[in-house]
């Protein structure tokens, strides 16, 4: 079991340059932290436009500060969105190589397509096409970075010979992952022989059928690479304390100002009819319902929290292990509701009385061969 | 958090007095529905709905008209200008003005769900690629609203959000939500274009509908249930809501 922190930088109102630089600090000393105990990844997520709920628009430059200031722990882009109006494909090569070279081979790559309508419409993206730029994306990266010189004739971007430069760290590349919301991605994972990294609550029973699914078909997959990452990573709220009562009452009050937050934004489907939509994301539920919708009810509480004292944490992290998943990644605060002190001190609890009752597992995935791949 | 702002007294024009809440549910059979979403500027979206609400970011306005060719009234359009929300944390649609072509449909739409339905004259035009709503009100045009060039999807894959309306209620004043269950057998996707548009005529003068998102029009089967929940317009729904 590997265990990662997961930044999303939720930022409360009222804004304020200072506001806004603390929570970077904050989360810049979390992630030293993590580091200096053990913890295996750090994440950032991409995100644009969502005010409070997400302030981090430029992952690649937390990720690279968060290289410089730590020696061990592995950085993650959870995700990079893989739609050319965001981002080309060749500046997420080349920033992907960069990083990866500053932070001595610590990159994870993880990949997305954006599931608001906030930041799809504010780059004026179509929304159906975004899981063929994805797929494309996905595609070309491992080309990208290994092939020299390299040429691209493709559906969302195409150019003539050139030498993408620099070259990652890793051999043969940073492990490629996909952020999994909607049901289904995380076959779209598995058929590409890439990680599934969770970023959306699933309750025990749908992230076991997920993941049997994806080991299942992952066996038979055509993968994207060389190589297959077949980690399956799911994410957590994390407030760990010694007084149950504290944790949840500290806890649930960061969840409960994230998922407010999150529940603000402007879904994908309800703003534009499409099939490429099937869900609203994340948190949120859904947006037609019955007259039995009370609107007094709040997000449902996901199963298997980390909001607790060890003991807790340690039966929950063990039934996630029981049903295949290789790695948590936890969210540490929202809305800046729980004091840095207590977030840093829920960090030192955890590494002490839950991470040892877990092993380690084999090295990055990387490092596994595909059978016929794509080089 | 972004909550609403506006003060209840300055929402109360035109609303309506429900004398209970006890409407019994109306089946709307074969009713055509055409909704379309426009971004609204920052600048007025805490304004425009009640401190119960949240707005969503970006603000957003939904129009959506319905086309009942059989209801308990006989048949009847019904147009709303929406201020797309939350309650708590799920999605309503905040009615901000209302527009009905009959003068019964009117009354009960009003006086059993809060719609603040005023009567006006509504044409619909349907050519092989444009679908076209218009809403005349004394003699002036309040709306013209266009979907053109058709495009076929999943009957479900157009969403529909709950209804809230502001009614001066045997509680006081509350928002109504009301959530018509939509079984919708075919919908198309629509480019919206909105030629003519008045805002003060749908509630408030700040409606800036700028930039157009998507349309659809849908044909569905409309169950308008009777009323559970209202909820204080002045406080959050997660302590402002009651059943009825």
């Amino acid at each position: 079991m590997k265990f990662g922190i997961f930044f999303e930088l939720s930022v409360p109102r009222p804004f304020s340059t200072a506001i806004e630089r603390q929570v970077y600090e904050n989360a810049l000393e979390q992630a030293r932290l993590a580091d200096a105990l053990g913890f295996d990844w750090v994440w950032a997520v991409e995100h644009h436009f969502l005010e409070e709920y997400s302030h981090c628009s430029a992952p690649e430059l937390v990720l690279t500060a968060v290289a410089m200031q730590t020696q061990r722990i592995r950085v993650g882009h959870g995700a990079v969105v893989c739609v050319p109006e965001m981002n080309h494909p060749i500046r997420v090569a080349e920033r992907a190589a960069t990083l990866d070279l500053l932070s001595g081979g610590r990159l994870e790559l993880g990949t997305a397509r954006s599931s608001t309508w906030t930041e799809l419409g504010g780059f004026q993206v179509n929304p159906d096409e975004t899981k063929k730029t994805w797929d494309e994306f996905v595609r070309a990266l491992p080309v990208l970075w290994r092939r020299e010189p390299v040429r691209w004739n493709g559906r969302c971007f195409s150019m003539p010979e050139r030498s993408i430069l620099p070259k990652p760290v890793q051999d043969p590349h940073p492990p490629l992952w996909v952020t999994v919301t909607s049901p289904g991605t995380e076959l779209d994972a598995a058929e590409r022989g890439i990680g599934c990294l969770g970023v959306s609550a699933a309750s025990y029973r749908e992230q076991e059928r997920r993941t049997r699914e994806y080991h299942r078909r992952i066996q038979s997959c055509n993968p994207v690479s060389s190589v297959v990452n077949d980690q399956v990573a799911t994410l957590n709220f994390l407030y760990c304390h010694e007084d149950r009562k504290r944790a949840a009452e500290l806890g649930m009050r960061f969840m409960g100002a994230f998922s407010v937050a999150n529940s603000h934004l402007l879904w994908t489907r309800e703003a534009f009819p499409t099939r490429a939509y099937q869900s609203l994301a994340n948190l949120a539920p859904s947006a037609s319902g019955s007259g039995a919708t009370n609107p007094a009810d709040g997000v449902a509480l996901p199963e298997g929290l980390c909001i607790g004292d060890p003991k807790h944490c340690i039966e929950a992290i063990k039934r996630w292990e029981s049903i295949g998943v290789n790695g948590v990644n936890f969210l540490l605060n929202g809305m800046e509701a729980v004091p840095q002190a207590a977030v840093l001190d829920s960090l030192r609890l955890f590494a002490r009385e839950v991470m040892p009752q877990f092993e380690k597992e084999r090295p990055p995935a990387a490092a596994r061969p595909a059978a016929g791949a794509a080089q | 958090m972004i909550t609403g702002t506006a003060r209840i007294a300055e929402l109360q024009a035109r609303r309506p007095k429900l004398a209970g809440f006890d409407a019994p549910a109306a089946l709307l059979p074969r009713a055509e529905i055409m909704q379309a979403l426009f971004e609204m500027p920052g600048s007025a979206r805490e304004a425009i709905v009640p401190p119960g609400l949240h707005p969503t970011n970006p603000a957003a306005l939904v129009l959506q008209a319905w086309r009942c060719p059989e209801s308990p009234w006989g048949a009847f359009s019904l147009v709303q200008a929406r201020a797309q929300t939350r309650s708590g944390v799920r999605p309503r649609g905040f009615v901000l003005g209302a527009a009905c072509d009959n003068a019964a449909a009117a009354e009960a739409l009003a006086a059993g769900f809060g719609f603040p339905a005023a009567t006006a004259e509504v044409r619909w035009q349907r050519a092989y690629d444009t679908v076209r709503v218009d809403v005349f009100r004394g003699g002036e045009a309040i709306l013209a609203l266009e979907g053109a060039d058709p495009e076929p999807l999943a009957a479900g894959d157009v969403q529909f959000s709950g209804t809230l309306n502001l009614a001066d209620t045997p509680r006081g004043w509350r928002l109504v939500q009301l959530d018509p269950e939509i079984r919708a057998t075919r919908s198309e996707r629509l480019r919206p274009k909105l030629a003519a548009f008045s805002a003060a005529a749908w509630g408030d003068s700040r409606l800036d509908p700028y930039w157009p998102v998507s349309a659809s029009i849908t044909l569905a089967d409309i169950e308008l249930p009777q009323i559970r929940f209202v909820c204080r317009p002045e406080e959050l729904a997660f302590t402002g809501t009651e059943k009825v």
